[in-house]
Protein backbone atom coordinates (compact mmCIF):
# COMPACT_ATOMS: atom_id res chain seq x y z
CA UNK A 1 0.00 0.00 0.00
CA UNK A 2 3.28 2.69 0.77
CA UNK A 3 5.41 1.08 -1.98
CA UNK A 4 4.75 4.47 -4.05
CA UNK A 5 3.85 6.58 -0.84
CA UNK A 6 5.80 9.97 -0.85
CA UNK A 7 5.03 12.37 2.38
CA UNK A 8 5.55 15.28 0.50
CA UNK A 9 3.23 14.07 -2.22
CA UNK A 10 0.60 11.97 -0.68
CA UNK A 11 -0.44 14.06 2.76
CA UNK A 12 -3.34 15.61 1.67
CA UNK A 13 -4.24 17.52 5.13
CA UNK A 14 -3.97 17.25 9.18
CA UNK A 15 -6.91 17.04 11.34
CA UNK A 16 -7.53 17.76 15.03
CA UNK A 17 -10.13 15.29 16.14
CA UNK A 18 -13.35 16.30 18.02
CA UNK A 19 -12.84 14.18 21.75
CA UNK A 20 -16.22 12.51 20.94
CA UNK A 21 -14.69 10.55 17.58
CA UNK A 22 -11.09 10.37 19.62
CA UNK A 23 -13.09 7.85 21.73
CA UNK A 24 -14.69 6.10 19.25
CA UNK A 25 -11.33 5.44 17.69
CA UNK A 26 -9.84 4.46 21.00
CA UNK A 27 -13.03 2.22 21.69
CA UNK A 28 -12.77 0.87 18.07
CA UNK A 29 -9.01 -0.04 18.47
CA UNK A 30 -9.86 -1.78 21.74
CA UNK A 31 -12.28 -4.21 20.08
CA UNK A 32 -9.60 -5.10 17.31
CA UNK A 33 -6.98 -5.17 19.85
CA UNK A 34 -7.76 -6.48 23.06
CA UNK A 35 -4.71 -6.96 24.24
CA UNK A 36 -3.60 -3.59 23.76
CA UNK A 37 -6.24 -2.22 26.27
CA UNK A 38 -4.18 -2.19 29.57
CA UNK A 39 -0.94 -0.40 27.31
CA UNK A 40 -3.43 1.87 25.22
CA UNK A 41 -3.03 4.92 27.79
CA UNK A 42 0.27 4.75 27.45
CA UNK A 43 0.18 5.11 23.45
CA UNK A 44 -2.25 6.91 23.29
CA UNK A 45 -2.98 8.98 26.57
CA UNK A 46 -6.39 10.43 27.07
CA UNK A 47 -5.72 13.50 27.91
CA UNK A 48 -3.64 14.05 24.79
CA UNK A 49 -5.09 15.03 21.86
CA UNK A 50 -4.06 12.72 18.70
CA UNK A 51 -4.85 13.95 15.03
CA UNK A 52 -5.77 12.17 11.59
CA UNK A 53 -3.37 12.84 8.90
CA UNK A 54 -5.64 12.56 5.78
CA UNK A 55 -3.67 10.85 2.29
CA UNK A 56 -4.32 10.20 -1.07
CA UNK A 57 -5.62 6.90 -1.59
CA UNK A 58 -8.05 7.16 1.40
CA UNK A 59 -4.97 6.65 3.35
CA UNK A 60 -5.78 7.84 7.36
CA UNK A 61 -2.93 8.03 9.90
CA UNK A 62 -3.68 8.78 13.23
CA UNK A 63 -0.96 10.81 14.78
CA UNK A 64 0.13 11.18 18.26
CA UNK A 65 0.52 14.76 19.58
CA UNK A 66 4.45 14.39 19.56
CA UNK A 67 4.09 13.86 16.15
CA UNK A 68 4.44 9.61 16.18
CA UNK A 69 3.01 7.81 13.82
CA UNK A 70 0.83 5.13 15.34
CA UNK A 71 -2.15 3.09 13.37
CA UNK A 72 -3.14 3.76 9.54
CA UNK A 73 -6.14 2.13 7.83
CA UNK A 74 -7.31 1.87 4.31
CA UNK A 75 -10.81 3.54 3.43
CA UNK A 76 -13.13 2.48 6.45
CA UNK A 77 -10.55 -0.59 6.78
CA UNK A 78 -9.35 -1.62 10.42
CA UNK A 79 -6.71 0.13 11.80
CA UNK A 80 -2.98 -1.28 11.50
CA UNK A 81 -0.21 -0.50 13.76
CA UNK A 82 2.87 1.16 11.49
CA UNK A 83 6.11 -0.90 12.38
CA UNK A 84 7.93 1.67 14.48
CA UNK A 85 4.53 0.88 17.02
CA UNK A 86 4.55 -2.89 16.65
CA UNK A 87 8.52 -2.99 17.46
CA UNK A 88 7.16 -1.72 20.96
CA UNK A 89 4.75 -3.35 21.56
CA UNK A 90 4.83 -6.88 18.90
CA UNK A 91 2.49 -8.67 21.11
CA UNK A 92 -0.87 -7.18 20.21
CA UNK A 93 -0.82 -8.76 16.93
CA UNK A 94 -0.48 -12.61 15.98
CA UNK A 95 2.85 -13.53 14.52
CA UNK A 96 3.53 -15.30 11.39
CA UNK A 97 7.08 -16.47 11.09
CA UNK A 98 8.46 -16.95 7.25
CA UNK A 99 11.63 -18.43 6.40
CA UNK A 100 15.23 -16.49 6.12
CA UNK A 101 14.93 -16.75 1.99
CA UNK A 102 11.71 -15.06 2.00
CA UNK A 103 13.15 -12.08 4.23
CA UNK A 104 14.70 -9.96 0.68
CA UNK A 105 11.27 -10.32 -0.97
CA UNK A 106 9.23 -9.17 1.64
CA UNK A 107 10.86 -6.42 2.04
CA UNK A 108 10.93 -5.44 -1.40
CA UNK A 109 7.21 -5.13 -0.53
CA UNK A 110 5.97 -8.72 -2.61
CA UNK A 111 2.97 -10.58 -1.03
CA UNK A 112 4.64 -12.86 1.22
CA UNK A 113 3.73 -16.60 -0.50
CA UNK A 114 2.47 -19.95 1.04
CA UNK A 115 5.15 -21.54 0.65
CA UNK A 116 7.51 -18.72 2.38
CA UNK A 117 5.10 -19.84 5.70
CA UNK A 118 5.12 -23.22 5.75
CA UNK A 119 8.75 -24.57 4.80
CA UNK A 120 11.10 -25.45 7.83
CA UNK A 121 12.36 -22.08 9.12
CA UNK A 122 8.50 -20.83 9.33
CA UNK A 123 5.96 -20.62 11.80
CA UNK A 124 2.60 -19.74 11.66
CA UNK A 125 0.20 -18.45 14.71
CA UNK A 126 -3.02 -20.46 13.68
CA UNK A 127 -5.76 -17.44 12.53
CA UNK A 128 -8.44 -16.76 10.20
CA UNK A 129 -8.25 -15.59 6.61
CA UNK A 130 -8.59 -11.78 7.01
CA UNK A 131 -6.79 -10.82 10.16
CA UNK A 132 -3.96 -8.46 10.60
CA UNK A 133 -0.98 -10.00 11.91
CA UNK A 134 2.92 -9.55 12.56
CA UNK A 135 4.97 -10.71 9.48
CA UNK A 136 8.04 -11.96 11.41
CA UNK A 137 11.26 -13.73 10.32
CA UNK A 138 13.54 -16.79 10.78
CA UNK A 139 16.47 -15.95 12.81
CA UNK A 140 15.73 -12.04 13.55
CA UNK A 141 13.80 -10.42 17.29
CA UNK A 142 11.41 -7.77 14.91
CA UNK A 143 8.71 -7.74 12.83
CA UNK A 144 9.63 -6.54 9.14
CA UNK A 145 6.18 -6.34 7.87
CA UNK A 146 2.79 -5.91 8.77
CA UNK A 147 -0.29 -7.54 6.63
CA UNK A 148 -3.21 -9.16 6.39
CA UNK A 149 -3.79 -12.78 5.86
CA UNK A 150 -5.45 -13.94 2.25
CA UNK A 151 -6.26 -17.81 3.37
CA UNK A 152 -6.76 -19.17 6.84
CA UNK A 153 -3.63 -20.29 8.41
CA UNK A 154 -5.37 -23.70 7.96
CA UNK A 155 -6.13 -23.16 4.12
CA UNK A 156 -1.90 -21.74 3.41
CA UNK A 157 -0.88 -24.91 5.06
CA UNK A 158 -3.35 -26.99 2.80
CA UNK A 159 -3.33 -24.96 -0.83
CA UNK A 160 0.55 -24.25 0.17
CA UNK A 161 0.48 -21.78 -3.15
CA UNK A 162 -0.38 -18.41 -4.16
CA UNK A 163 -0.34 -15.57 -1.52
CA UNK A 164 -0.54 -16.34 1.48
CA UNK A 165 -0.42 -12.67 3.59
CA UNK A 166 -0.79 -9.47 1.55
CA UNK A 167 1.92 -7.51 2.10
CA UNK A 168 0.97 -3.81 3.63
CA UNK A 169 3.34 -1.75 5.24
CA UNK A 170 7.10 -3.09 5.03
CA UNK A 171 10.32 -2.15 6.68
CA UNK A 172 11.97 1.01 4.36
CA UNK A 173 8.61 1.18 2.53
CA UNK A 174 6.77 5.10 2.22
CA UNK A 175 5.01 5.46 5.62
CA UNK A 176 8.13 3.51 7.12
CA UNK A 177 10.18 6.95 5.68
CA UNK A 178 7.82 9.28 6.60
CA UNK A 179 8.48 11.70 9.48
CA UNK A 180 7.02 12.48 12.26
CA UNK A 181 4.15 15.10 11.60
CA UNK A 182 4.55 18.21 13.46
CA UNK B 1 5.56 -28.54 8.54
CA UNK B 2 6.30 -27.44 11.80
CA UNK B 3 3.08 -28.21 13.64
CA UNK B 4 5.33 -28.38 17.15
CA UNK B 5 6.92 -25.22 16.58
CA UNK B 6 4.74 -21.90 18.18
CA UNK B 7 5.59 -18.59 18.00
CA UNK B 8 4.88 -16.61 21.73
CA UNK B 9 1.78 -14.40 21.68
CA UNK B 10 0.49 -11.91 24.28
CA UNK B 11 2.64 -10.06 26.54
CA UNK B 12 5.58 -12.04 27.86
CA UNK B 13 6.66 -11.42 31.81
CA UNK B 14 9.64 -10.71 31.14
CA UNK B 15 9.60 -8.15 28.69
CA UNK B 16 9.07 -4.65 29.77
CA UNK B 17 7.01 -3.33 27.55
CA UNK B 18 7.71 -0.56 25.29
CA UNK B 19 10.64 -2.68 23.66
CA UNK B 20 13.55 -0.01 22.63
CA UNK B 21 14.46 -1.60 19.11
CA UNK B 22 17.75 0.06 17.79
CA UNK B 23 17.13 1.78 14.31
CA UNK B 24 20.32 2.13 12.08
CA UNK B 25 21.85 5.30 11.60
CA UNK B 26 22.40 4.90 7.91
CA UNK B 27 19.32 2.60 6.46
CA UNK B 28 17.18 3.80 9.76
CA UNK B 29 16.01 -0.76 9.52
CA UNK B 30 16.22 -2.61 12.73
CA UNK B 31 20.28 -3.01 12.76
CA UNK B 32 19.05 -6.98 12.44
CA UNK B 33 18.03 -6.44 9.05
CA UNK B 34 20.66 -4.09 8.03
CA UNK B 35 22.40 -6.98 6.09
CA UNK B 36 19.50 -6.37 3.48
CA UNK B 37 19.94 -3.13 2.71
CA UNK B 38 21.76 -2.20 -0.52
CA UNK B 39 24.47 0.05 1.88
CA UNK B 40 25.45 -2.31 3.89
CA UNK B 41 28.49 -1.26 4.02
CA UNK B 42 28.10 1.90 5.10
CA UNK B 43 25.69 0.50 7.69
CA UNK B 44 28.31 -1.40 9.26
CA UNK B 45 30.52 1.87 9.14
CA UNK B 46 27.89 3.62 11.19
CA UNK B 47 27.90 0.74 12.98
CA UNK B 48 31.32 0.75 14.05
CA UNK B 49 31.23 4.45 14.62
CA UNK B 50 28.02 4.52 16.74
CA UNK B 51 27.36 0.72 18.73
CA UNK B 52 30.97 -0.80 18.76
CA UNK B 53 29.16 -3.23 20.60
CA UNK B 54 26.58 -4.28 18.55
CA UNK B 55 29.42 -4.13 15.58
CA UNK B 56 30.85 -7.00 17.24
CA UNK B 57 28.62 -8.95 17.21
CA UNK B 58 27.52 -8.41 13.74
CA UNK B 59 31.52 -9.67 12.92
CA UNK B 60 30.80 -13.03 14.54
CA UNK B 61 27.36 -13.03 13.08
CA UNK B 62 28.23 -12.64 9.49
CA UNK B 63 31.01 -15.12 9.83
CA UNK B 64 28.73 -17.67 10.06
CA UNK B 65 26.34 -16.94 7.90
CA UNK B 66 28.66 -16.77 5.24
CA UNK B 67 29.06 -21.01 5.47
CA UNK B 68 25.18 -21.14 4.93
CA UNK B 69 25.20 -18.31 1.93
CA UNK B 70 26.06 -21.51 -0.36
CA UNK B 71 22.96 -23.58 0.12
CA UNK B 72 21.21 -20.14 0.49
CA UNK B 73 22.01 -19.07 -2.74
CA UNK B 74 20.27 -22.38 -4.38
CA UNK B 75 17.42 -21.75 -2.38
CA UNK B 76 17.02 -18.03 -3.45
CA UNK B 77 16.96 -19.00 -7.33
CA UNK B 78 13.89 -21.22 -7.06
CA UNK B 79 12.21 -17.83 -6.12
CA UNK B 80 10.90 -15.82 -9.11
CA UNK B 81 10.84 -11.96 -8.86
CA UNK B 82 13.72 -9.49 -8.40
CA UNK B 83 13.45 -9.54 -4.20
CA UNK B 84 15.63 -6.55 -4.21
CA UNK B 85 15.84 -4.29 -1.53
CA UNK B 86 15.57 -0.53 -3.17
CA UNK B 87 17.62 2.34 -1.63
CA UNK B 88 15.56 5.18 -0.87
CA UNK B 89 17.08 7.92 -2.61
CA UNK B 90 17.53 10.14 0.76
CA UNK B 91 18.88 13.28 -1.17
CA UNK B 92 22.36 11.72 -0.68
CA UNK B 93 23.64 14.78 -2.79
CA UNK B 94 26.84 17.19 -0.81
CA UNK B 95 25.56 17.84 2.91
CA UNK B 96 26.01 21.59 3.22
CA UNK B 97 24.04 24.13 4.83
CA UNK B 98 23.85 27.91 2.72
CA UNK B 99 23.56 31.28 4.33
CA UNK B 100 22.97 34.63 2.50
CA UNK B 101 21.62 37.64 2.99
CA UNK B 102 19.04 39.18 1.06
CA UNK B 103 17.65 42.78 1.55
CA UNK B 104 13.85 43.36 2.70
CA UNK B 105 13.01 46.51 2.39
CA UNK B 106 15.20 49.45 2.11
CA UNK B 107 16.85 49.48 5.48
CA UNK B 108 16.34 45.91 6.35
CA UNK B 109 17.45 42.91 5.46
CA UNK B 110 16.54 38.67 6.09
CA UNK B 111 18.95 35.95 6.71
CA UNK B 112 18.18 32.96 4.36
CA UNK B 113 19.02 29.44 5.62
CA UNK B 114 19.30 26.61 3.03
CA UNK B 115 20.40 22.61 3.10
CA UNK B 116 19.59 21.89 6.97
CA UNK B 117 17.61 19.35 6.16
CA UNK B 118 20.49 17.52 4.17
CA UNK B 119 21.64 17.03 7.62
CA UNK B 120 17.79 15.34 8.34
CA UNK B 121 17.30 18.36 10.85
CA UNK B 122 13.68 19.32 11.04
CA UNK B 123 13.43 22.19 9.61
CA UNK B 124 10.07 23.29 11.68
CA UNK B 125 11.94 22.64 14.64
CA UNK B 126 14.90 24.81 13.50
CA UNK B 127 13.04 27.52 12.45
CA UNK B 128 11.73 27.59 16.28
CA UNK B 129 14.82 27.47 17.45
CA UNK B 130 16.11 30.57 15.50
CA UNK B 131 13.53 32.53 15.86
CA UNK B 132 13.44 32.09 20.26
CA UNK B 133 17.54 32.73 20.11
CA UNK B 134 17.53 36.12 17.93
CA UNK B 135 14.17 37.09 19.26
CA UNK B 136 13.11 37.39 15.90
CA UNK B 137 10.10 36.34 13.24
CA UNK B 138 11.78 33.17 11.53
CA UNK B 139 9.86 30.78 9.37
CA UNK B 140 10.02 27.29 7.17
CA UNK B 141 9.46 29.59 3.40
CA UNK B 142 10.59 26.48 1.43
CA UNK B 143 11.06 22.86 0.85
CA UNK B 144 14.64 23.42 2.48
CA UNK B 145 14.68 27.09 3.41
CA UNK B 146 14.24 29.15 6.72
CA UNK B 147 13.99 32.90 6.61
CA UNK B 148 15.15 34.68 9.70
CA UNK B 149 14.06 37.94 10.04
CA UNK B 150 17.17 40.38 10.53
CA UNK B 151 20.98 39.91 9.59
CA UNK B 152 22.14 37.45 11.86
CA UNK B 153 24.78 35.32 9.13
CA UNK B 154 27.33 36.19 11.41
CA UNK B 155 25.84 34.42 14.38
CA UNK B 156 24.52 31.82 12.34
CA UNK B 157 28.36 30.60 11.93
CA UNK B 158 28.94 29.88 15.65
CA UNK B 159 25.15 28.92 16.67
CA UNK B 160 24.29 26.17 13.63
CA UNK B 161 27.42 23.93 14.87
CA UNK B 162 26.78 24.41 18.46
CA UNK B 163 23.30 23.59 18.34
CA UNK B 164 24.08 20.50 15.97
CA UNK B 165 26.82 19.72 16.44
CA UNK B 166 27.29 16.77 13.31
CA UNK B 167 27.37 19.95 11.18
CA UNK B 168 30.74 20.91 10.74
CA UNK B 169 31.47 25.22 10.41
CA UNK B 170 33.36 23.78 7.12
CA UNK B 171 30.43 22.75 5.57
CA UNK B 172 28.12 25.87 6.36
CA UNK B 173 28.29 28.14 2.89
CA UNK B 174 28.21 32.22 2.87
CA UNK B 175 26.07 32.92 -0.17
CA UNK B 176 26.94 36.57 0.40
CA UNK B 177 24.31 38.76 -0.50
CA UNK B 178 21.53 37.91 -2.63
CA UNK B 179 19.98 40.63 -4.89
CA UNK B 180 16.12 40.83 -5.52
ZN1 LIG C 1 21.60 -0.11 8.34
Amino acid sequence: MFKKFDEKESISGVQQLKSSVQKGIRNKLIEQFPLLETYLDTILPKKDTFRLVKCHDHVEIIVHSSGELLFFRHREGPWMPTLRLLHKYPFFLPWEQVDKGAIRFVLSGANIMCPGLTSPGAIMTPVEKGTIVAVMAEGKQHALAVGTTALSTDDIAKVNKGIGIENVHYLNDGLWQMKAVK
Amino acid sequence: MSEAKTLPSGPQPDVKYPIQVIYCGNCSLPIEYCEYHPEYEKCKQWLERNLPNEFEKFVKLSADVSEEDATEEKKRQKRGGKGIVKARKKEDGPKQVCLSRAPRGKKKSVTVVTGLSTFNIDLKVASKFFGTRFACGSSVTGDDEIVIQGDVKDDLFDIIPEKWPEIDEDSIEDLGDLKR
